[in-house]
């Protein structure tokens, strides 16, 4: 037992860890209530962390039932996903905007759909297209990806997709540029054009053009710029927004 | 009649082999300690309600992109230890200073990957939901129980040559491992951003 350098470094690190500890514990509730515009997801930060900081029975938080459930009460975040379906075969994408959505469901050879309509603050849609076509989802936050900066910025949207008569069921994650949902519209040459793509977050793309109602393979998009090459003419995609 | 004096003496080692006498403790100490480390903190992460943020610095977009850069670094450290193990070891030609490189080099990734850990166990705490995530959550607590034991081990003198390596293989390997659960995975999805 003559070498005191091991033990030293173990006690730094300990330190440092209490100490990176207690300024979090004391920081946190500050930082975000200055900040950051999620509001309700602070109240219940802001209620719960002093407990845990005071005592180490997390029993105290009970007293207040609301804080538990209340995920589900924060307010949607604006956000993009995509994801596939269970089946593999199509491909869906959502946008979110102050409480509304809009969905693209699409096999890449025939079958879309647009669809648009309301979502909950619990989370949950129920998107409708022209076609007669329905989208049932829920939000489920803080799930898919590691909570990082948790429920407020990540989460997974888990539902199904009625269309033609069969039933998708799909699961959406979330998007960062360039991923996302993409539209064009457009005219070329005397002919009305309608192409969605669904770029994935590996990269990969699932799309249709739809010349004058006849649906046919989306020539590749590009994501950086959103140009995309259709008979012969550049047109431009926009991120789809509801 | 009084317990045979021979009973209890015939349970330890014979006096010949005193000078190789296993001393349990030593062993014993650094694995116990190593267990308790690496359990309370996963039921810390398990117990704690994950926060779910907490500090950033300034200049990175995310805490995520932050723990990346010093899991990175605790890594690169890593990399130095194992490199410098083996000039220690006079397995490679290095420099009279390779001992004093291998005890900095480890310090440094050392305390660069606490403040990593403090914000996993604080905002994220000890998750299962994918097969990355759990390898990652027991992983980093073993971690740290495995380089608690490394130092200690270290404080002892006549260890068997090979266990010191060994212990200090584990603890680079669980490393390596940490980082490909968590800082790769970041930087393959969201990108090598800071």
């Amino acid at each position: 037992m003559k070498r005191p350098g091991p033990l030293l470094t173990l006690l730094a690190g300990l330190l440092v860890g209490v100490f990176m500890l207690s300024f979090n514990a004391a920081t946190g509730t500050k930082n975000t209530s200055s900040s950051s515009p999620d509001t309700t997801a602070d109240t219940t930060k802001e209620s719960q962390s002093p407990a845990a900081t005071a005592s180490p029975t997390p029993t105290p938080t009970r007293t207040t039932p609301p804080p538990s459930p209340s995920p589900t009460t924060a307010p949607v975040p604006d956000a993009g996903y995509a994801g596939r379906t269970d089946d593999d075969s199509s491909a869906v994408a959502l946008t979110l905007r102050d409480g509304r959505a809009i969905a693209y469901f699409c096999d890449g050879r025939a079958k879309e759909s647009w669809l648009k309509g309301e979502v909950t603050d619990d989370g949950t849609m129920r998107l409708t297209g022209k076609d007669g076509s329905v989208l049932n989802g829920t939000i489920q936050q803080g799930v898919g990806v590691p909570p990082l900066e948790r429920s407020r910025e990540w989460g997974r949207i888990r539902g199904t997709v009625d269309i033609d008569g069969g039933h998708y069921a799909f699961t959406a994650d979330r998007t960062k540029k360039p991923s996302g949902l993409y539209r064009a519209t457009a005219t070329v040459r005397g002919a009305k054009v309608d192409g969605g793509w669904i770029v994935l977050q590996d990269g990969r793309q699932v799309g249709l053009l739809t010349r004058e109602g006849q649906p046919s393979r989306a020539p590749r998009l590009d994501p950086e710029t959103g140009t995309v090459p259709v008979d012969g003419q550049q047109l431009t995609a926009r991120r789809a927004t509801p | 009649m009084t317990v045979d004096p021979n009973a209890v003496t015939q349970d330890f080692p014979s006096p010949q082999n005193r000078h190789r006498r296993p001393q349990p403790a030593r062993y014993l100490v650094p694995a116990l300690v190593a267990g308790a480390v690496a359990v309370a903190l996963g039921v810390y992460g398990k117990v704690h309600d994950p926060t779910g943020t907490a500090f950033n610095l300034a200049g990175f977009s995310s805490t995520g992109a932050v723990k990346s850069w010093l899991a990175t670094t605790a890594l690169f450290f890593a990399l130095v230890q194992l490199v410098s193990a083996f000039m220690v070891y006079g397995k490679l030609p290095g420099p009279a200073w390779s001992s004093a490189l291998h005890r900095w080099s480890g310090r440094f990734a050392f305390l660069v990957s606490v403040p990593v850990a403090v914000h996993c166990l604080y905002a994220m705490g000890y998750q299962t939901y994918e097969t990355r995530v759990f390898w990652h959550s027991l992983l980093g607590c073993f971690f740290f129980g495995a380089f608690s034991a490394k130092m200690l081990l270290l404080r002892s003198e006549r260890l068997p040559g090979w266990l010191l390596p060994i212990v200090g293989g584990l603890v680079l390997t669980t490393l390596t491992i940490i980082w490909l659960t968590s800082a790769l995975w970041f930087f393959r999805t969201f990108g090598v951003t800071t």
